[in-house]
């Protein structure tokens, strides 16, 4: 696998071009974001879409996942995250670490039995 | 000025300038209080990520200044993880760096949803070197926070929350990248699940219907368009359940008293 990598130039290159195009997004945004307004029809029309993106990315983590978590089956996977939010809406207060720990403990237990 | 005396507010009602309820006193005040939010769960959700990179970056083989670069000037997991990817597999140069900036489209939506509810005397050039703090875990927490901030303060909010982890995903890396082999396989499989799961968590917070609506089909179509082309996912998902939910909301939501959020 290793002899297939990019060495050399081609590995830093790419590391640049990588960081370029994420800045690049970030400058995009603070450019626009001077002309909208948060009460304009835009600005809902926008966040909406940037909730769907960021649902989306996080599917594709947990569902189509790069690497280690690859060898956990996805039933699995979505289990975990159903049973984590489970806990999350539990109790209308906040339960965001007791539901992180659940999900990663859970992972971890899973993990052990591979 | 107290609380007590202070009518109900509804927070998504309180304009963008000179709000009713201050929550800060001043902007150090509020960057503090960034701070410690960020201290909680936010920044232990990233240190783990960055942990998982950096010793997935190990067992690849990679040089550890390379990991470690990627978390300084890149500073967005996602797309680290796929230039990881696209690095060992030998792709080109050209082809990662497309697919990288395709996975971070969302940083132009995130800043653009984000920054118009800062206070114009904050919205100058300075926000150029602010934004690079922008990660989709100190974005879900401003959205939620910002409604209960005054506006002058949410930079600096902002700031706090990011900076702390900005600064820690260097140490994650670092110390994942000389952890690689010495941690057991359960354990950075917990480390890698964290990160999504933390985003699929803070979804059951958002509170606006179009954003739910926004969130339930971007779940429901993302294996989709996964499944048709990786790299252009988020922005063909994002365009398509973000513009569903948006005229749903112009159509019917909001004729129905109560249901906006």
């Amino acid at each position: 696998m290793i002899n297939t990598a990019l060495q050399g130039w081609g590995l830093w290159a790419a590391l640049a071009g990588a960081c370029l195009g994420t800045y690049i997004c970030r400058a995009i945004g603070v450019m626009l974001s001077g002309r909208i307004n948060q009460d304009s029809e835009i600005f809902r029309w926008l966040t909406a879409i940037t909730y769907a993106m960021v649902a989306t990315l996080t599917v594709r983590l947990i569902l189509f996942p790069i690497g280690l978590l690859a060898n956990v089956p996805s039933w699995a996977r979505i289990l975990i995250c159903v049973l984590s939010i489970g806990v999350m809406v539990s109790k209308p207060t906040k339960r965001l670490v007791p539901a992180l720990l659940t999900g990663t403990l859970l992972m971890m237990a899973f993990g052990s039995i591979l | 000025m107290s609380k007590a005396d202070q009518p109900y507010i509804d927070p998504s009602e309180i304009p963008l300038e000179g709000s009713a309820a201050e929550r800060f006193k001043t902007r150090s005040d509020a960057f503090w209080s960034g701070m410690r939010d960020a201290a909680g769960a936010p920044a232990m959700v990233l240190f783990a990520g960055m942990v998982g990179f950096g010793a997935m970056g190990r067992s690849a083989g990679l040089d550890g200044w390379f990991t470690t670069l990627s978390s300084i000037f890149m500073f967005a997991l996602p797309g680290q993880v796929v230039l990881l990817e696209m690095v060992v597999t030998g792709s080109s140069v050209l082809a990662i760096a497309l697919a990288v900036t395709l996975t971070s489209t969302r940083f132009v939506t995130m800043t653009v949803t984000l920054f118009p509810q800062l206070h114009d005397k904050d919205r100058n050039r300075h926000l150029y070197a602010s934004v690079h703090l922008l990660a989709m875990t100190a974005w879900a927490v401003s959205m939620k926070e910002f409604s209960s901030i005054e506006a002058k303060h949410r930079l600096s909010y902002f700031v706090g929350l990011g900076l702390l982890c900005w600064i820690l995903s260097v140490p994650g890396t670092i110390l994942g990248y000389f952890l690689a082999g010495l941690v057991p396989m359960p354990i950075t499989l917990g480390l890698v699940f964290i990160n999504p799961l933390f985003f699929l968590l803070t979804f059951t917070e958002v509170k606006p219907w179009i954003n739910r609506i926004a969130i339930c089909l971007g779940c429901l179509l993302a294996p989709i368009f996964t499944i048709l082309d990786r790299d252009t996912s988020l922005l063909t998902t994002g365009l398509i359940a973000g513009t569903i939910a948006y005229y749903f909301d112009r159509k019917w939501l909001r004729k129905r008293a109560g249901l906006i959020g």
